[in-house]
C-alpha cells in the first residue's frame, strides 16, 4: 500500500522569538517493509540551510535554525511512502529467558546493536514495580512472543486512554499507577516491562492510518503521530507492537524513527530565545494514495 | 626539624629509618639556612598575597559561599628527576592508550565487536554521548589536556587512582601555587634546581590554538567556563588571561549558520576554538542534556559541520568512567602492544559476575564508587556506614551492579605539612597533567598536590577541606628559565585591540560600577552622620541629625530604618540600627551586603579587574575593630568608614588612571555616573524637599557629605543658602559631584557607545539623556528653592521627581539596547510522540 502523508506542526508565540534552533525526526527511514518514495520539509519562515545528516541509530535527521524574530513557525513535512504488509513469518517460540541469555552473552553485530536497548534511558527508568508488572506474563519458560504479546493486550485492557491525564514529562512509574495515558506513555510503559526482564525494547515513532466512524466522512487533519514498540527476539529480529491498540502493527503504520525512548527521536525538538508562553497545534492527514506499488517510478 | 611520620606508611621525606631521602636533602638543608623565624614571616607575607590576590575555591555549601581563600601549604612535594621520568613514561602511555580507546568507542567500536569491553561499559554509560558518536576530527586529537591522580602505597609504589579526560581542573591553580611559593622561597628554589612551568603552558596554548579549523594565523579561543559558581572559577579566569584566551560562558556564545560566535557590544565575531571546562553533557541543550542552561544551543551541530573544534572533544568524559579501568592492562597490550606501565589501584567493575563477588566478598576493605562519571555519585566507604546503611548500599550495588565499581583503599604515603604545632605528615595525592604535544604527550614538570586535613583521613578532596601543595620536579641538568610572565623576544604585531568585550562582562561591569558608586555615596552620607553623634553631646547640639538619620533609610530603601513605626526611639538612640546596617550581612542593602554583592560582581569579571583593583576590592568588607568589651564604639566605627572612604576613592583612582577607555571602562563608569545622579537626586529630595527651621546646619552637612563643602567656601564668602547649595549639588556641570556633571558625562559615553548603521536618528537613551541633560542646564534654582506656604519645595520636589523617574528608564534603555540577547535559551514544548 502506498500513503500520502502530510504533517503540519505550527507554533504561536506571544513575544517575538529571536532565535531558535532546531532537530527534526520528521523524515520516514527505510526499513524492512517500508520505502520512502518522495520526502519533504518546509519550514516557515524559511531557514538559511537546512542540514541533514543520520543519528546514532540511523534516522535521518534534519537541522536548521532561525535568526530572525518570528512570532510563528510552521513546518510542514510530506512524504510518499510504500508500506508492504508485514509477512505473517513464522516467530520462533524461543523462551523469553533464553532470548534473554543470548542478548548477554552474543557479540555478533545484530545483537550487540539491539544489546543497547535493554538499559534504562532518559524517560524509561526501569523498577521494581516496572518488573513486577512485566512477571505476570514473564512466566518461567513462556515464549517472548507470546509473553510480549499478552503484555500488549494487557496494557490495551487495563489502562484508559486518556490525553488529559499525562504530559510529555509524566514519568511511566505515574503512568502504572494511575493505569491512564496515551500512547506514547503506553509505548514507554512496555519497554520499561521488556527491558526489567532483561529483553531488549526500542521506541518507535510514527504514523497509523485511522478510519472514520461510519457513514462519516474522513476528516483533513483527523490522522495522528503515533509511538509504538519494538522487541528483539534474538536468531529472528525485530517484532513491532502497538500495545495502544492491541495490534501488531502491520501495513497501516508508517516508521518515522527509533531510539531507546522519546527523548532520541522526538518528532522536533528544539532550543528557542524568546517568545514568552507558546501554543502548539498538530495536524496529520494520511490517505491511501490511488497508486500501486506496481506503478509508481522507483525513485527513494 | 621535629617531624615524625605515621609508622605504617610510607613517608615522602623520611626512610623508615628517619634518615632524610636523597631528592629532599637541597630543600630540607635550605630549610634549616632559613630558620624557622624567617621562614614563618615569609609565609606570613604570603599567605597575605593569597588574601589579595583573591585566590579561591569555591566551596559548595558553605557559609561563606563563594571565595574561600585558597589552602596552600608552604611546604612543596618534591618529585625526584628519576621518578618524573619514570612517571612521564608511564602517564604518557596512559594518556595514548586512552586516546586510542576513545577513537574506537566513538568510531568502529571494534572493542565491544572483539570483546575486549563488555558492552555495558559504553551502552549504559551516560557518558557515552551518541550524538558525537561518529564526528570527524579530521586528524585532530582525542585528548588535549588530560590529568591522572597519582598517590603512593605503603609499599612505596605509585598507583594511578583516577582519570581525568574531559576538562581536568587544578593546572592554574598548580601554576598559582608556583607563583606563591617561588617568590617566598627563591634561594630554595634556585638551589633544588626546581624544573619551570611556563614552557608547558606555552606548549599548551600553541597546542590549542593550532586546533582552529580557520583563521590559523590568528584564530581566537575561548575559555568555556560554568561561570563564576564554578568551584574552580578562579582557575578560569586565571587561565584565560595567562594564555591570552577570552573568557566566555555559555550565554557569551552563539551558534548561527554552524558557526559558532562571541557576542560582543558591538556584533558577532567567529570563534575558532573551544577550550572547555564545562562538563560534556552540559555542552548543549539541543543535543547533549535538555536541562543544561550553560550550554550553547546547537554547539554539536558546529562541530559536527567542522567549524569549530572543542577540546577536548565532547564525549571524552566517558574515559573516566571507573568502569573501565580493570580492562586497561589488557586493552593496553592489545592496543599498543606493550604492558601497562603504571597500575591503577585494583578496581573491580561489578557488572563483571566474579569481581561482584569478590567486591561484596571484600565490602568493608573497599571504596565503591559509581561505573560511570556521569553519575555523580560521591564514593562511599562500607566499613564506615551503619548496618543498615551498608546493607542498602549492598543492595543497591547487587540490584544494578553494573552501575557499581568497588576499588582497594590505597594506604595514602604521608608528606611533611606545616601546621600550627609544627610539620605534621598529611596523606597526599598528586594530580599530573599531561598535554597533546606532536604525535605523543608532554608532562608538566610540576602537578596539583593536594592533601588530606587530617592524617586519620584517607579522603583527598578540596571540597572537604584539605588543603594543596606547590610540585617541585628536580632538574638533572640546567633549568629552562623561559617565563611567559615577560615580555616575549619576538617581535611582536603591535594592537590596540583587545576591545571586544562579551556583552555579559559589560552588563557585569555596569552593575560593578553602579554598587561601587552606591556603596560610595552610603560610605559618605553614614560618616556624616557619625561625625555628628561622636563629636556633638546629643540631638539639641544637632538639630539636622533626624533629616540626615532619614535620608540613610530613604537612600538605601532600608525601611522602616528611621521611618514609620517605632522610628522615634531609633531617632533618639540610632546606635544599634546603624551597626546593624553596617556590619549585618544579612541586612538587604547594607553596608555589608552591598560589598558582598560588589565582590560577586567583581569575581564574574575577573578577567577584566587588574590585580591593583582586585587588592583594592579585598579591603572592603568592613571588619568590627575587636576591643576589649566585644563592641564596636560609635569612633570606631567612624574610623572604619574613614578607611572606606578612601579605599572606594582609591578603586575610582585605579579605573580612571589605568584602566584602558574601551568599552568594558565604558560601562563600568555609566554604572557609576547613573548611580551617581540618582543618589544626588535621592539625597536632595529625602533632605530639602521639605522645608524644616533652621536649614543651615543641614546644608551645612550635605555640602560635607556630598565632598562640597570647600567648594562652597571659596565661592561664596557668605553665609550657606538654599540657591547656591542647590546649583552647585544639581547644575553646576562643573563639580565632579553634581547631577549636571554626572548626566554631561552620560552623555558623552553613550555617544561613544557602537551603533547600529542601518539605525537612524538618535538611540532611546540617547534622546533620554538629552532630555534630562536639557532639564537640569535649564533649571532656575531660585524657583527650586521657593518654599510654599505648607513649608513645601513643589518646584524641587517636581524637578527632582521627574529625573528620579527619568534615570531607571535610562538604564534599563541602556541594557535593552546593548546587553538584551543575554536572554536565557529554553526548550520547545515538546510535540507529543502521538497524539493517538
Amino acid at each position: 500500500m502506498i500513503y500520502q502523508v502530510r504533517h503540519i506542526t505550527s507554533y504561536h508565540y506571544l513575544e517575538p522569538v529571536s532565535m531558535c534552533h532546531n532537530l527534526l525526526h520528521l523524515r520516514p527511514r527505510i526499513c524492512r517493509d517500508q520505502r520512502c518514495i518522495q520526502t519533504r520539509v518546509q519550514v516557515e519562515p524559511m531557514p538559511r540551510q537546512v542540514h541533514e545528516h543520520q543519528d546514532y541509530f540511523g534516522n535521518p535527521v534534519s537541522a536548521f535554525s532561525i535568526q530572525n524574530p518570528h512570532k510563528v513557525m510552521t513546518i510542514v513535512a510530506e512524504h510518499l511512502v510504500e508500506r508492504k504488509q508485514s509477512e505473517g513469518q513464522d516467530v520462533p517460540d524461543m523462551p523469553w529467558e533464553q532470548a534473554r541469555e543470548i542478548l548477554r552473552s552474543d557479540k555478533s553485530p545484530h545483537n550487540l546493536e539491539a544489546y543497547q536497548f535493554t538499559f534504562p534511558s532518559r524517560y524509561v527508568p526501569l523498577g521494581e514495580e516496572l518488573a513486577q508488572y512485566a512477571c505476570e506474563s514473564f512466566q518461567p519458560g513462556r515464549p517472548m512472543i507470546q509473553a510480549a504479546l499478552e503484555l500488549n493486550q494487557r496494557i490495551f485492557q487495563e489502562f484508559k486512554y486518556d490525553p488529559q491525564a499525562t504530559t510529555i514529562s509524566t514519568p511511566i512509574r505515574d503512568v502504572l499507577a494511575n493505569r491512564k495515558g496515551v500512547c506514547q506513555d503506553f509505548a514507554h510503559l512496555m519497554i520499561g516491562c521488556l527491558r526489567s526482564v532483561g529483553l531488549a525494547a526500542r521506541y518507535v515513532s510514527g504514523y497509523l492510518l485511522t478510519t472514520p466512524p461510519p457513514g462519516k466522512e474522513k476528516l483533513v487533519g483527523a490522522d495522528a503521530t503515533h509511538a509504538w514498540l519494538s522487541a528483539y527476539l534474538p536468531g529472528h529480529g525485530w517484532v513491532d507492537f502497538d500495545p495502544t491498540n492491541n495490534l501488531v502493527p502491520s501495513d497501516k503504520h508508517i516508521t518515522l524513527a527509533w531510539g531507546r525512548d522519546y527523548d532520541d527521536i522526538s518528532p522536533i525538538k528544539g532550543v528557542i530565545l524568546g517568545g514568552g508562553s507558546h501554543s502548539m497545534k498538530v495536524e496529520v492527514t494520511m490517505t491511501p494514495s490511488s497508486l500501486h506499488s506496481e506503478e509508481t517510478p522507483s525513485v527513494s | 626539624m621535629g617531624y615524625g611520620p605515621l609508622g605504617h606508611n610510607h613517608d615522602e621525606m623520611l626512610f623508615a629509618d628517619g634518615q632524610i631521602r636523597p631528592h629532599w636533602r637541597d630543600f630540607t638543608h635550605g630549610l634549616d639556612e632559613l630558620g624557622p623565624e624567617e621562614f614563618q614571616n615569609r609565609w606570613m607575607e604570603s599567605r597575605q598575597i593569597i588574601r589579595e590576590n583573591g585566590i579561591t575555591y569555591n566551596v559548595y555549601g558553605d557559609p561563606r559561599g563563594l571565595d574561600r581563600p585558597w589552602q596552600l601549604d608552604p611546604i612543596p612535594f618534591i618529585i625526584s628527576p628519576e621518578e618524573y621520568e619514570y612517571l612521564g613514561k608511564g602517564l604518557t602511555q596512559r594518556a595514548c592508550l586512552l586516546e586510542a580507546i576513545l577513537a574506537d568507542i566513538y568510531g568502529p567500536q571494534l572493542l565491544l565487536k572483539n570483546g575486549w569491553l563488555p558492552p555495558e561499559i559504553v551502552f549504559a554509560n551516560p557518558g557515552f554521548l551518541r550524538p558525537c558518536h561518529g564526528i570527524s576530527l579530521s586528524g585532530r586529537r582525542h585528548l588535549h589536556l588530560t590529568a591522572f591522580d597519582v598517590g603512593r602505597g605503603a609499599d612505596g609504589n605509585l598507583w594511578i587512582l583516577g582519570d581525568r579526560t574531559q576538562a581536568p581542573s587544578g593546572a592554574g591553580y598548580a601554576l598559582e601555587n608556583r607563583i606563591v611559593l617561588s617568590r617566598m622561597l627563591p634561594e630554595l628554589f634556585r638551589q633544588c634546581k626546581v624544573e619551570r612551568l611556563a614552557m608547558f603552558f606555552r606548549n599548551l596554548r600553541d597546542t590549542v590554538r593550532a586546533l582552529a579549523p580557520n583563521n590559523r594565523d590568528n584564530p581566537r579561543t575561548v575559555l568555556l567556563s560554568p561561570g563564576p559558581y564554578n568551584e574552580t572559577y578562579f582557575e578560569h579566569a586565571y587561565l584565560a588571561r595567562y594564555l591570552g584566551f577570552t573568557l566566555a560562558e555559555g550565554g557569551d556564545l552563539t551558534v548561527r549558520d554552524q558557526h559558532l560566535y562571541l557576542k560582543l557590544l558591538d556584533g558577532l565575531v567567529p570563534v575558532d576554538v573551544v577550550w572547555r571546562r564545562l562538563d560534556d553533557d552540559f555542552c548543549d541543550p539541543l543535543e547533549l542534556r535538555p536541562d543544561s542552561f550553560l550550554g550553547i544551543p546547537g554547539l554539536v551541530q558546529a562541530v559536527r559541520a567542522g567549524n569549530v573544534v572543542v577540546a577536548n572533544p565532547l564525549g571524552s568524559g566517558w574515559a573516566e568512567s571507573p568502569a573501565l579501568i580493570p580492562y586497561l592492562p589488557g586493552l593496553c597490550q592489545h592496543l599498543l602492544g606493550e604492558p601497562l606501565r603504571i597500575p591503577s589501584v585494583a578496581s573491580y567493575w561489578c557488572g563483571d559476575a566474579p569481581s561482584l563477588q569478590h567486591v561484596l566478598a571484600k565490602f568493608d576493605t573497599m571504596v565503591i564508587k559509581g561505573a560511570f562519571p556521569t553519575m555523580r555519585l560521591e564514593p562511599v566507604f562500607p566499613a564506615r556506614l551503619s548496618s543498615v546503611d551498608r546493607q542498602k548500599l549492598m543492595d543497591r550495588v547487587m540490584a544494578n551492579p553494573h552501575r557499581f565499581v568497588g576499588q582497594e583503599i590505597l594506604n595514602l604515603s604521608t608528606t611533611p605539612t606545616m601546621t600550627e604545632k609544627g610539620l605534621e605528615p598529611r596523606h597526599v595525592l598528586c594530580r599530573m597533567y599531561l598535554g597533546a604535544h606532536g604525535t605523543s604527550f608532554e608532562m608538566m614538570p610540576g602537578g596539583l598536590t593536594r592533601i588530606t586535613p587530617s592524617p586519620e583521613t584517607m579522603v583527598v578532596s578540596l571540597q572537604s577541606g584539605g588543603g594543596s601543595k606547590d610540585t617541585w620536579v628536580l632538574s638533572k641538568g640546567p633549568v629552562n628559565e623561559f617565563t611567559m610572565l615577560k615580555p616575549n623576544a619576538r617581535a611582536m604585531e603591535l594592537s590596540r585591540a583587545g576591545n571586544d568585550i562579551p556583552s555579559r562582562a559589560a552588563d557585569n561591569l555596569f552593575w560593578l560600577g553602579r554598587y561601587v558608586e552606591r556603596a560610595e555615596g552610603m560610605v559618605r552620607l553614614l560618616r556624616g552622620v557619625l561625625v555628628r553623634l561622636t563629636e556633638k553631646s546629643g540631638l539639641a547640639d544637632v538639630p539636622e541629625l533626624p533629616t540626615l538619620l532619614r535620608a540613610i533609610t530613604h537612600l538605601t530603601q532600608t525601611f522602616p530604618g528611621f521611618l514609620g513605626e517605632g522610628s522615634e526611639s531609633r531617632l533618639i538612640n540610632p546606635t544599634a540600627e546603624l551597626m546593624e546596617l553596617v556590619f549585618q550581612p544579612d541586612y538587604v542593602n547594607g553596608f555589608a551586603f552591598l560589598i558582598r554583592s560588589i565582590q560577586r560582581t567583581a569575581s564574574s569579571v575577573r578577567d577584566r579587574i587588574s590585580m591593583d583593583m582586585w587588592r583594592i576590592l579585598s579591603h572592603l568588607p568592613p571588619e568590627k575593630p575587636a576591643n576589649t568589651k566585644g563592641r564596636t564604639s560609635l569612633s570606631e566605627l567612624l574610623d572604619m568608614l574613614n578607611h572606606r572612604v578612601i579605599t572606594l576613592a582609591g578603586f575610582g583612582g585605579i579605573t580612571m588612571e589605568s584602566m584602558t577607555r574601551g568599552h568594558g571602562w565604558r560601562f563600568l563608569d555609566m554604572g557609576r555616573k547613573i548611580e551617581g545622579a540618582f543618589h544626588m537626586v535621592k539625597l536632595v529630595k529625602s533632605t530639602l524637599a521639605q522645608s524644616v527651621a533652621g536649614e543651615v546646619p543641614l546644608l551645612e552637612s550635605l555640602l560635607e557629605i556630598a565632598d562640597c563643602s570647600m567648594t562652597y567656601r571659596r565661592r561664596y564668602l557668605g553665609g550657606v543658602q538654599m540657591a547656591p547649595v542647590l546649583d552647585l549639588l544639581l547644575v553646576d556641570e562643573n563639580n565632579p559631584r553634581s547631577l549636571g556633571f554626572q548626566l554631561l558625562a552620560l552623555h558623552d559615553a553613550i555617544k561613544r557607545l557602537p551603533v547600529d548603521p542601518n539605525a537612524s536618528g538618535r538611540s532611546p537613551e540617547h534622546s533620554l539623556v538629552l532630555a534630562m541633560l536639557a532639564q537640569v542646564q535649564l533649571a532656575d534654582v531660585e524657583n527650586l528653592a521657593y518654599v510654599d506656604a505648607g513649608g513645601q519645595r513643589p518646584c524641587l520636589k517636581e524637578f527632582l521627581d521627574q529625573i528620579e523617574k527619568d534615570i531607571p528608564s535610562l538604564s534599563e534603555a541602556i541594557s535593552h539596547h546593548y546587553l538584551s540577547h543575554l536572554q536565557t535559551s529554553r526548550q520547545l514544548a515538546g510535540v507529543p510522540g502521538g497524539t493517538a
